[in-house]
């Protein structure tokens, strides 16, 4: 099994600080997302007291990965969740996508060479996120 | 750059791996209610348990129909006049809300894969669709096709999708204009 992370939502930490900050606050979520992306600081700290079981905040985020896997360890994984999206490129290799929660969650439910893998991706892109730290 | 990185793939197998985020601004409450019934979607929504929703008159989104109409202008001045009189006594405002009406003002964030956006324009952008969620349909399809002609110019009402109109006996008989309308270079 192999994955490489081709493509994701840019700004990943600002839109959830933006999803964040829309849901409590008066200001309209374009100004939000506009005056955080100049504010990384801010970012980082409204992203460290995120809570896991509001995962919604993280399902503006989309993550695109090249996986070369077998048609059983994909079958596998769509059998353990129905959130992440399968397109069969040629033998063994496959476009897999899904958002944030999706990938956070079932990393902390499963512990695979290919949630291992998708954790590392989430934490490469949103390195201050909390859910995905050891026990 | 997926089509460049997977030039095989069609714009079809594409379209559930695109994701887009949309600020939604300054909507009804009567349109968000239906905005949240595409359940392939995610949504950050202004909550009434933590917002204080102060001169609810200047934050309200009145229908063409009544927004010229007494009884509705009295109405909203009464639920704003009452709203302030429960959250002055101290109600919490996840309970004062409960008098605030469907044409109060909010935003969000949503965001849907480009298969969800299909689906939405193809309900949403039809004839039959109500008047403020065809607008903002109409709004969100426009930036698709500035970011993706290529792949939204094929998106509109099902109509214009299909070929032909599933509606059925709800048919809107207007099926030839829509299709005009939604064409790139028709008349808009």
């Amino acid at each position: 099994m192999r994955l490489e992370l081709v493509a994701h939502t840019p700004n990943v930490e600002t839109m959830i600080a933006t999803s964040m900050l829309t849901t409590t606050s008066g200001a309209q979520p374009s100004t939000l997302y506009d005056r955080l992306l100049n504010k990384p600081d801010k970012v980082k700290e409204i992203v460290g007291r995120a809570e896991v079981q509001h995962g919604n905040i993280l399902e503006h985020n989309r993550l695109v990965w090249l996986l070369e896997a077998t048609d059983g360890e994909v079958l596998e994984t769509t059998l353990d969740t129905s959130f992440l999206t399968f397109t069969k490129l040629s033998e063994n290799k496959w476009l897999l996508s899904g958002n944030l929660r999706t990938v956070v969650e079932y990393a902390q439910r499963k512990k695979t060479p290919l949630t291992d893998a998708l954790a590392a991706s989430a934490k490469n892109v949103a390195p201050d996120i909390r859910f995905l730290e050891e026990d | 750059m997926l089509r460049e990185r997977f030039p095989s793939l069609g714009w079809r197998q594409l379209l559930p791996h695109l994701s887009y985020t949309f600020a939604v601004e300054r909507i009804s409450r009567a349109c968000s209610h239906q905005m949240v019934r595409h359940r392939v979607a995610s949504f950050s929504q202004q909550s009434q348990r933590y917002i204080t929703v102060k001169r609810l008159n200047e934050r309200v989104v009145a229908p063409p129909t009544v927004e010229d109409m007494e009884v509705f202008r009295c109405f909203v001045a009464e639920a704003s006049e009452a709203y302030q009189t429960l959250v002055d006594a101290g109600v919490p405002k996840e309970d004062a809300r409960f008098v605030l009406p469907n044409a109060t003002e909010t935003s969000l964030l949503m965001t849907m894969t480009g298969a969800a956006l299909f689906h939405f324009y193809g309900l949403r952008c039809c004839n039959r669709a109500q008047w403020e969620i065809r607008g903002l349909a109409d709004a969100m399809l426009a930036q698709c096709r500035e970011a993706e002609p290529e792949i939204f110019n094929r998106a509109g009402p099902y109509c214009y999708m299909l070929g032909y109109c599933p509606e059925g006996r709800f048919t809107c008989g207007g099926m030839t204009e829509a299709v005009e309308r939604y064409t790139p270079g028709g008349r808009g």
